[in-house]
């Protein structure tokens, strides 16, 4: 008799339960590039304040991201470090390409442990035997690394480098090695470099001589909170959200597409 | 299969042999030491080894990169010595030992035990030293038991993937291994080449395991 | 030769074996029904079992004293033990396993020299087989001559004879006997049936849970007549 009511509660609460959490708003998932982790983390949290609405960050290589939505991830809100994987979900169709803005832009630098006082002129001096190793996000598909052998190619530098090359899954792994010691340069955004006290920048990248790096923005096709990831994504090109990305070092793109 | 293909293949394949020579002397030590004695302590000491087995991979691999690691207690001191592990097959080497050694311990203290003391005993008395026991009477008899736990360490370092990602990263040509590398390349959409090393991947682990299971069945063959 | 034994004191399953021992004979006899102890002494005179307290002297030589903390490993001991099961190595074949504990050279006494020894155990045409084609009688003889080849000051033998049936019994009691005239080597002889101890030995301790209960020759501890049960 008693096991019988006690099924019968328990059958009830299952039931009850997706309803319940039906009636609140759902929360957007938002596939983001490594390098915007520590804004987006400031970003959503004002945002979560001031509309009550739940965002989840799932952030890594922008590379793995997309390949995870082409898979049929759950992604909301796809924002990519490089226009190369949001063409490719173009492509595909899984993105809304009304939706798609280009909205930041950021810096190379080589970074060093920050107990080596050494700054380079250039990135020539990567060829130094000093250097054993470098970290760099993988280089055939992360943007990151992409933008980074970009550069060391344009420089004539990636022949004679290669050879010591790491690459890492992501751009924070990448400066996770060089704040560990086990490598003993590494090229990150300028954003990276900031975030972390235990490197430091060993030579700026020219913006003029670097490769163009572009972040874009887009709502997948697919999203399952479209209108959660339209508001989260007016945010995002709000200007208020605008000051957070300038301070944490990120150029802002003007607004034009 | 392309000639990097091929390279994957054979380093994955001599690297996974090398660590199970390396472990296989303190492997063999430690399983006679817990088939043979008893001492306090010794079911921590069990425990220990058994965590490779039983903790998540990735785990470990943080432990060894800690461990290992140029500002690491260990990683410094051989970096001191001009020899670095994070980052290079040596780094592969040690993740893929780490990792095999408790199964190499497990099926080598089975073989020990099922070995007839009196035999040891009889040896003794007959003036054989404690190493000629071993080498003459105790590690012959138990051959066969140890030969299918240095198989099954094998076929576990050919698989090995989260410590070694940690550990040694995956450089392309340098410590790239056969998990590896199919991880790679399904981040990378390249599923062809992916498929290709998991066709190879699966066929050394079932040869692995099969000659493991053959030799583990007639490892009582003549007692 | 001469084996003192003094305040061997060793808990077995439900009683200590608790003895005192001189041994001087030729061939001593240690009989006694099963689970008297008599395995467990054996064990301990060849170092094979840690005592509670024991003190054990042969010719003179310390074996173990477990008040001043000697403990002589067994390879030392110089005592060759015949197990009841003989354990004979299987992975090596009848020459490897007589072979083991010789050293060439350690005796110069030619009654000690191998071809000598095969000889008399018969086992020169088996040398080369693997134990596990010998017949009962035939593991026997190796099994004794493994034990002769390594120079013993003492042998130990643990019911050779009691699993064998009443033919190959009467085919291997010579080769004892040869241990005892050709060898002079001494024995300890454990049994639990007395017409083998009447036949080989000069001494016989009766042991019972453990504990002497009687001791003397065959003669004085076998009255005919009175049975023991194994």
């Amino acid at each position: 008799m008693m096991r019988n009511i006690l099924l019968s509660a328990f059958a009830v609460v299952i039931c009850v339960l997706p309803t319940r959490r039906a009636a609140g708003a759902e929360p957007v998932t938002v596939f983001a590039a490594a390098s915007l982790g520590d804004c987006l983390k400031e970003a959503t949290g004002l945002h979560q304040k001031k509309t009550g609405q739940l965002i989840r960050l799932n952030l890594g290589a922008s590379s793995t991201l997309a390949r995870q939505i082409e898979a049929g991830a759950p992604a909301d809100l796809f924002f990519s470090a490089d226009e190369a994987q949001m063409d490719k979900l173009q492509e595909l169709s899984l993105i809304r390409t009304n939706s798609r803005v280009t909205r930041l832009s950021n810096t190379l630098v080589i970074v060093v442990p920050s107990d080596n006082p050494a700054t380079f002129t250039s990135a020539a001096q990567l060829a130094q035997p000093a250097i054993k190793k470098i970290a760099l996000a993988e280089t055939k598909s992360v943007p990151a690394g992409i933008y980074a052998r970009e550069y060391l190619t344009s420089q004539g530098l990636w022949r004679d480098l290669e050879s010591k090359v790491v690459p890492t899954e992501n751009v924070r792994a990448a400066l996770a090695a060089v704040e560990a010691g086990n490598v003993e340069a590494a090229i990150v955004y300028k954003t990276d470099a900031r975030i972390s006290k235990r490197v430091r920048i060993a030579c700026d990248i020219p913006a003029g001589e670097g490769p163009s790096i572009r972040y874009s923005l887009a709502i997948t096709r697919d999203a399952r909170s479209p209108a959660g990831a339209e508001q989260f994504e007016k945010f995002l090109s709000s200007p208020e959200a605008g000051d957070i990305f300038e301070r944490f070092g990120f150029i802002v793109l003007p607004a034009a597409r | 299969m392309t000639a990097e293909e091929w390279q994957i293949v054979w380093f994955t394949t001599w690297v996974s042999f090398l660590s199970t020579l390396v472990i296989l002397p303190p492997g063999l030590a430690m399983a006679w030491l817990l088939a043979r004695w008893e001492w306090r302590g010794k079911s921590l000491v069990e425990t220990l080894i058994a965590l490779p087995m039983v903790m998540p991979p990735v785990a470990t691999g943080l432990i060894l990169l800690k461990l290992l690691g140029r500002r690491g207690p260990v990683g410094g001191f051989l970096h001191d010595l001009g020899i670095d592990v994070i980052f290079t097959w040596k780094g592969v080497l040690i993740a893929l030992g780490v990792m095999s050694f408790p199964l190499l311990v497990r099926n080598a203290r089975v073989a020990f035990e099922e070995v007839n003391p009196r035999l040891e005993q009889i040896a003794r008395t007959l003036g054989a030293s404690e190493w000629r026991v071993f080498v003459t009477v105790t590690a012959p008899l138990a051959a066969r038991g140890i030969a299918a736990g240095m198989l099954l360490a094998f076929a576990r370092a050919l698989g090995e993937f989260g410590a070694t990602i940690m550990v040694a990263g995956n450089i392309p040509g340098l410590t790239s291994t056969l998990s590896l590398a199919i991880y790679q390349s399904v981040q990378m959409g390249e599923d062809e080449h992916a498929f290709r090393l998991l066709a190879v991947s699966t066929a050394l682990a079932f040869i692995a395991v099969w000659a493991s299971e053959f030799l583990f069945r007639r490892r009582n063959h003549r007692r | 030769m001469i084996l003192r034994l003094q305040n061997i004191s060793l808990p077995l399953a439900d009683f200590a074996l608790d003895v005192s021992l001189e041994v001087g004979s030729r061939v001593t006899g240690l009989f006694g029904p099963s689970g008297a102890g008599k395995t467990s002494l054996l064990d301990l005179i060849a170092g094979l079992r840690k005592p509670a307290s024991a003190f054990i002297e042969l010719d003179g030589v310390t074996l173990i004293d477990t008040r001043s903390g000697i403990n002589l490993p067994s390879r030392l001991r110089r005592i060759s033990y015949v197990p009841q099961d003989l354990a004979l190595f299987p992975h090596l074949n009848v020459r490897a396993n007589v072979l083991y504990g010789h050293k060439p050279g350690a005796t110069q006494e030619p009654a000690f020299r191998f071809d000598h020894v095969a000889r008399v155990f018969e086992i020169e045409r088996l040398l080369d087989r693997s134990i596990a084609t010998l017949s009962g009688g035939e593991k026997q003889r190796v099994a004794l001559a493994r034990a002769i080849l390594s120079s013993p000051k003492l042998l130990l033998l643990d019911e050779p004879l009691s699993s064998l049936d009443a033919r190959l019994k009467n085919q291997i009691l010579p080769f004892l006997q040869r241990i005892k005239n050709e060898f002079a080597i001494p024995m300890l002889y454990v049994t639990h049936q007395a017409e083998e101890a009447a036949l080989l030995c000069d001494e016989v301790v009766s042991l019972e849970r453990g504990r002497i209960v009687q001791r003397g020759t065959p003669a004085e501890v076998f009255v005919p007549g009175r049975s023991i049960a194994p």
